[in-house]
């Protein structure tokens, strides 16, 4: 049975990519170049701030937007997961001297261990009861937090010391130390965890989830060991998540607890959806609408509850009329908006076919 | 460890919240078990009520009694008005998906109130019902009106709503539509009013707890929006079913979370109280699942 998925694989046969996947390819690759190399130097600090922001925050929408498109789990306890692995990379940071890319990678490790723990037992439960206990994991990991407070350089296990006045800034990498360069590393590394979801996606796991995600029995009749891959699932995100923490530490230089509330992670869930579970740009899309949006919005002077509202709206408009989000109906749109513009344009064919 | 009289006047506060705890989540289950719909946006609408009930009542002066049937009216009639246009649109969905959307109709109010009743400007708000100022004594410990209202409206409303269910034709339909929605819909159940009549007794008891809850913990959109997170524990304590179980765990866990209050060392961690006691209960309760295709899933 096993070997029935392994099959259905095109892995095996090398084939040449079709003209619209290199098109895509190439728009992607100009894309990342012009936001690696020239975005820092057309914004200001502020905007280079937000931006690296929405590096972070991608990373956190792209591995909620993995549970949630492709495996079918909903997770209303990101934000938590998120503030452990800031916590973790927080920790370590003061701690020790270790380079920076190890720390995330150990943070994101810690993160996973905390996920398969709380994980272990969660996915014994399914859709509305395990998106509503991570919701209850989330609300009880917020108020430890709240208690024991981030580190900030002092000492023992949970390096917090109340009486500090110098309160030292969490530290940046040493190459990456001026905020455009922080946003360049964060970019780097959300590149990174994109590239580790796209690996996961195409290959066995994938197809794994895509089975699950349909019909768990059907699933579990093609011989897929569905709590492993669920697992899977739920750890190789809880590893996204801690690494995107351990980068908002160095980004933020302080953290503190009333930063992560539970009621984040249910506007996180909110705008992934609206972004678009079934496609990466989803994520993307998903993190310039929760961090880039306010911004601009605070810039104008506009209030940010309307962006809000706006999600609200989004929330409902995808569940009744859009399910893939923005990333795949605003191409849809522009597309169908070009050909009624063309049609406009361009005189009538008179064909006579066209007025049957 | 405190001494018994310590945790005294905790045990009538732990009752009252446990009460609201109740009211909120026998609203909660009554809704579902019509319409399969976890409503996520019962704080939010009363928060809602309770605001514009502030509105009112402080600044244009109106009575107190107008501004509390307004706060009910308005909690139900925005409910009414979701279940309306969303109920049928989604009424064929996973109970998952359903809830995500309450998340929604929560933001556009959560986003409404922030921007009318702004929060950064510090000024406390309070809400502050006639009954607090009356009250009588049990031994050493004061006890409010308003504390007594919210206990008994937490064991009327489910004694209620538990006859409600059980006697009347409404009832009934609600039971028979929380087992199958289209066969009940075949034996002539006019599935639509039975709806509207689960999502309005939804909407008012969001009313009643907002306002009782304005006066018990805050008036603030956000902790009341946000405390519908903790009153869910004991809704799914009961695993969306039961009233019965729904009010005895809501009753538990006010009555534990403020007898942890002075314990020195849990007192910061009683908040967890509520997250904690459903993860336990869920995870015990789901020890042997059995993996089922239901049509609401499919």
């Amino acid at each position: 049975m096993r070997a029935t998925i392994e099959r259905a694989s095109p892995a095996r046969t090398v084939r040449r990519p079709t003209r619209p996947q290199l098109v895509n390819w190439g728009v992607t690759a100009a894309l990342l170049l012009f936001v690696l190399l020239a975005l820092p130097q057309l914004m200001s600090l502020y905007y280079v701030d937000t931006m690296t922001q929405v590096a972070v925050y991608s990373m956190v929408t792209v591995a909620l937007g993995l549970l949630v498109g492709r495996v079918g789990l909903v997770s209303l306890g990101q934000v938590a997961v998120l503030a452990i692995g800031a916590w973790v990379a927080a920790r370590l940071l003061f701690a020790t001297t270790q380079p920076y890319p190890l720390v995330l990678l150990e943070a994101g490790l810690i993160t996973m261990l905390a996920g398969l723990l709380i994980g272990l037992p969660a996915l014994r439960l399914r859709g509305l009861y395990l998106a509503l206990i991570t919701l209850m994991l989330a609300g009880a990991i917020t108020v430890v937090l709240a208690t024991v407070n981030f580190p900030n350089g002092g000492h023992g296990f949970t390096g917090y010391n109340g009486s500090l006045v110098h309160i030292p800034p969490i530290r940046r990498p040493s190459i990456a130390a001026s905020d455009p360069a922080y946003f360049r590393y964060s970019v780097v590394v959300a590149i990174l965890m994109f590239a580790l979801v796209l690996v996961h996606i195409k290959t066995r796991p994938g197809r794994a989830w895509a089975a699950i995600r349909q019909s768990e029995p059907a699933a579990l009749a093609a011989g897929i060991n569905v709590w492993l891959y669920k697992l899977w699932a739920f750890a190789l995100a809880s590893f996204i998540t801690g690494v995107a923490g351990g980068v908002l530490a160095g980004a933020v230089h302080y953290l503190y607890s009333i930063g992560f509330p539970t009621q984040d992670s249910i506007t996180l869930l909110a705008v992934t959806l609206m972004g678009g579970v079934y496609s990466l740009w989803g994520a993307v899309v998903a993190a310039l609408l929760y961090q880039f949006l306010p911004a601009l919005l605070n810039n104008w002077g506009v209030s940010a509850d309307w962006l809000i509202i706006l999600f609200g709206v989004g929330v409902l408009q995808v569940l009744t009329t859009a399910p893939a989000g923005l990333a795949d109906q605003v191409p849809k749109d522009l597309a169908r908006l070009g050909r009624f513009l063309r049609g406009r344009l361009r005189p009538r064919p008179a064909a006579p076919e066209s007025t049957k | 460890m405190p001494a018994w009289q310590d945790f005294e006047p905790f045990i009538v506060s732990g009752l009252a919240l446990g009460g609201v705890y109740a009211l909120s989540g026998v609203g909660l289950v009554v809704l579902y078990r019509a319409t399969g719909v976890l409503y996520l946006a019962f704080g939010a609408v009363g928060a809602l009520g309770a605001l514009i009930t502030w509105s009112l009542v402080t600044k244009a002066g109106v009575p107190g009694w107008v501004g509390w049937l307004t706060c009910v009216a308005v909690a139900g009639a925005v409910t009414l008005g979701y279940g309306l246009i969303f109920g049928p649109a989604l009424a064929k969905r996973d109970p998952l998906v359903k809830a995500v959307a309450t998340i929604g109709l929560t933001l556009i109010l959560y986003g409404v109130m922030d921007l009318l009743w702004t929060t950064s400007g510090g000024q406390a708000r309070s809400l502050t019902l006639p009954t607090d100022n009356g009250g009588f004594t049990i031994g050493q410990i004061q006890v409010t009106w308003t504390q007594v209202i919210a206990l008994g409206a937490g064991v009327v409303l489910t004694a209620g709503t538990g006859a409600f269910l059980r006697f009347t034709k409404l009832g009934t339909a609600m039971r028979a539509m929380a087992n199958d929605r289209d066969i009940t819909a075949t034996l002539g159940v006019p599935v639509r009013k039975v709806e509207a009549a689960a999502w309005l007794g939804c909407g008012v008891l969001a009313g009643v707890a907002g306002l009782l809850l304005a006066d018990l913990v805050a008036l603030d959109a956000t902790t009341l929006t946000f405390l519908v997170i903790s009153s869910l524990a004991a809704v799914l304590i009961a695993r969306l079913r039961s009233i019965t179980v729904t009010f005895l765990a809501a009753i538990f866990i006010g009555l534990l979370h403020d007898l942890l209050t002075p314990i020195t060392s849990l007192s910061n961690y009683r908040d967890m109280t509520p997250f904690v006691i459903a993860a336990i209960a869920l995870l015990v309760l789901s020890r042997h699942q059995v993996m089922t295709q239901s049509r609401e899933e499919a």
